[in-house]
């Protein structure tokens, strides 16, 4: 560092005065100091050679023929607005406060009034010297600062935003008030192809706010990806962000999981503004209102949350946003407020471009008065994310007697077996256990998010309607919707016997395998005579009895079959490479 | 703005206030407003009735002074916010970690 405070062994000093014979005395009085000197005898000359030498101190006269000292200060001063501070000292024998004053005016460092000793003005010089080393040192360190700044916001957002899923069709507003976002949004794809969102805002803005962002955005993706559920990873990051911050930092967060197959989506605020469902004309279907304090805060969520579960089309939007947005305040001091917010997004909704239309809206509104807080917001249509599922094309290749011969003659590589059952059954959800045993042995591969998928419904089905004995006729109204997981969530608390059972064997072939998974749940079970019947028949009853689930297992799985009394059921899922 | 500390005659109970707008540029002076009450028991009073606006940096105070009350053994009161304080102690759900008296 000290290298390139100086890069000059010599100083080099200007000395400006119309007396040669003043020029002359100051000039060996600085040599003794270590000095070079270069000297002028008007201003002009000296600004001219102030361009030509750069030097580290200037020493002027203030009255001289052609340019007198204050103006030739000024010019110098201007020049030299980059990184040093170019001491400059008046010499002058005019002991006025007039001129004491006019000298600091005209950007002089300092004054030195004749007559003076060798002693005092190498003082002097020493003083003045002290605080241009010192200012250098500040100009250095800030543009280190401002390096670093540059470089972690880098880095932050290639960890951050480049690695969001879909931003190709989810809007994203990010406008930060400094070089580095308070505001995070973050995107990920679970692997039965829900869309999990996160618009966070930590306290106040900077970096000190950032620090938070990257693990958050670590256990936000890697737990979207091994398929916990949304509250889960709302769980987890509590618990990271309490552990990780102190204790003023922390982060208000929106959360959404929107699931189109099952036509729901799952909400969460913790201490941001509203989070919407819209119409595709603008109309609010749905508000959630923060329900808890923002993440960090506390150790543990309150025993009381929970997620709010809204059944949506395939054309609404779910809209996340900061306070920033609606606290924007124009000339005026009013703020942009939500409704006009809600106005915009309707006209963004119409428009086919949210994002585009709210922030343009808030810049019209605010006119040219500076951002006081990050502005955010995150626009995720809730349908057509079917195709981000991998549908199982590997079955294809095999004739049903291949299929046959595949499961006859191989052993199963590996069997894995849990039971859940009581309370346990209630808390713990097994299929990330499943997932990531499958992962460690047969390593991450993209088709494990079709048996990801296949598991889930496989699984909820046992719970809800098997052990839990819920009725999916109920999902059929809106009404029905969010009784039915009401009730749900109550029967959960009180369960106390009741198990599930999960069998997973892998029969391996050259360039695949074979996946067989059992479940077997402890409810009555229900009329599978009934539902083949049906089936065959294709009446409107057996859509309605099969629900959506099974047809999307039934969809990714070469074969289907229900045993017992119908609360065994078996699947049997081939993948190729 | 600014923040005024009031302590009972029984050094009990210290009121803290916050005029105008609390925010990040109040830190150091909200924080000296507390830090000198070591005693056990003691309330803290935080009456935020002249406060015009708060941001999230202020919340995050108000978690600190909490921490401090409660390392002698005391509580935090929030007291009388003003409208659009409130409307902000709301949206973080502020009244589930300390009492306001509205």
């Amino acid at each position: 560092m000290a290298a390139s405070l100086r890069e000059r062994d010599v100083k080099l000093a200007l000395v400006v005065d119309d007396s040669a014979m003043q020029c002359k005395v100051l000039s060996v009085l600085l040599k003794e100091e270590g000095y070079r000197v270069f000297t002028a005898n008007d201003g002009a000359r000296g600004v001219a050679m102030y361009i030509k030498y750069s030097p580290d101190l200037v020493l002027m006269d203030i009255n001289m023929p052609i340019m007198n000292g204050y103006e030739a200060a000024r010019k110098i001063k201007s020049l030299s607005q980059d990184n040093s501070l170019c001491p400059l000292i008046f010499i002058t024998s005019m002991d006025s406060d007039k001129a004491f004053i006019e000298s600091i005016d005209a950007g002089g460092d300092g004054i030195l009034v004749r007559p003076f000793s060798p002693e005092v003005f190498k003082a002097k010089i020493k003083s003045i010297q002290r605080i241009s080393d010192l200012y250098a040192q500040v100009k250095t360190l800030q543009q280190e600062q401002q390096n670093d700044a540059e470089l972690a916001e880098q880095l932050m957002s290639g960890v951050i935003e480049a690695r969001n899923f879909a931003i190709d069709r989810i809007g994203i507003i990010k406008k930060a008030a400094e070089l580095f976002s308070g505001d995070i949004q973050l995107t990920a794809l679970a692997p039965n192809g829900d869309i999990n969102a996160m618009l966070g805002d930590f306290t106040g803005h900077g970096l000190r706010s950032s620090i938070g962002a990257i693990p958050l955005a670590e256990t936000f993706r890697t737990m979207t990806k091994k398929g916990f559920s949304l509250f889960e990873i709302i769980n987890q990051i509590n618990h990271q962000l309490y552990d990780l911050l102190p204790t003023d930092l922390f982060l208000g967060a929106g959360f959404a999981s929107i699931s189109s197959h099952d036509g729901s989506v799952y909400l969460f605020n913790a201490g941001l503004p509203d989070v919407y469902l819209f119409s595709d004309k603008g109309v609010i279907k749905h508000k959630t209102s923060s329900s808890h304090p923002p993440l960090g805060v506390l150790p543990k969520l309150l025993p009381d949350s929970k997620l709010t579960v809204v059944g949506i089309e395939e054309t609404d939007r779910v809209v996340l946003i900061s306070d920033g947005i609606v606290e924007a305040r124009n000339e005026q001091g009013e703020m942009f407020d939500f409704d006009r917010f809600e106005e915009s997004v309707k006209q963004g909704i119409l428009e086919k471009n949210v994002s585009g239309v709210v922030l343009q809206s808030v810049d019209d509104f605010c006119q040219k008065m500076p951002q006081e807080d990050d502005i955010s917001l995150i626009d995720i249509p809730c349908g057509g994310w079917e195709q981000a599922i991998v549908t199982n094309q590997g079955v294809e290749n095999f004739s049903a007697q291949q299929l046959n011969d595949i499961s006859l003659s191989t052993e199963s590589a590996w069997h894995w077996q849990l039971t859940l059952s009581g309370s346990r059954l209630a808390a713990i959800n097994p299929i990330p256990m499943a997932m990531s045993q499958i992962n460690e042995i047969e390593g991450n591969a993209e088709h494990w998010q079709s048996l990801y998928t296949i598991l889930t419904e496989l699984f909820v089905n046992a719970l809800d309607h098997g052990v839990l004995g819920l009725s999916s006729e109920l999902k059929g109204s809106a009404e029905g919707f969010s009784q039915y997981y009401l009730e749900r969530e109550r029967r959960l608390k009180n369960l106390i016997d009741g198990s599930v059972e999960l069998q997973i064997s892998h029969y391996p072939f050259p360039n695949g395998g074979r996946i067989i998974i059992k479940i077997k749940d402890s409810g009555q079970g229900f009329d599978i005579k009934k539902y083949f019947q049906n089936k065959a028949e294709k009446s409107d009853e057996a859509s309605m009895l099969s629900g959506r689930g099974i047809v999307l297992v039934e969809q990714l799985c070469d074969s289907l079959d229900f045993q017992g009394n119908g609360n065994i059921v078996e699947v049997s899922y081939v993948w190729t490479i | 703005m600014s923040v005024n500390k009031k302590i009972s005659d029984d050094n009990n109970k210290v009121e803290i206030s916050v005029t105008g707008r609390f925010d990040f540029s109040l830190h150091q002076h909200f924080r000296d407003s507390y830090t000198s009450c070591k005693g056990k028991n003691v309330d803290f009073v935080l009456n935020l009735s002249e406060t015009t606006y708060m941001d999230s940096s202020a919340l995050g105070m108000i978690l600190l002074l909490k921490d401090h009350a409660e390392s002698c053994s005391g509580k935090v009161v929030i007291s009388k916010p003003s409208e659009s304080v409130n409307k902000i102690l709301e949206i973080a759900q502020f009244h589930r970690l300390l009492t306001i008296e509205k």
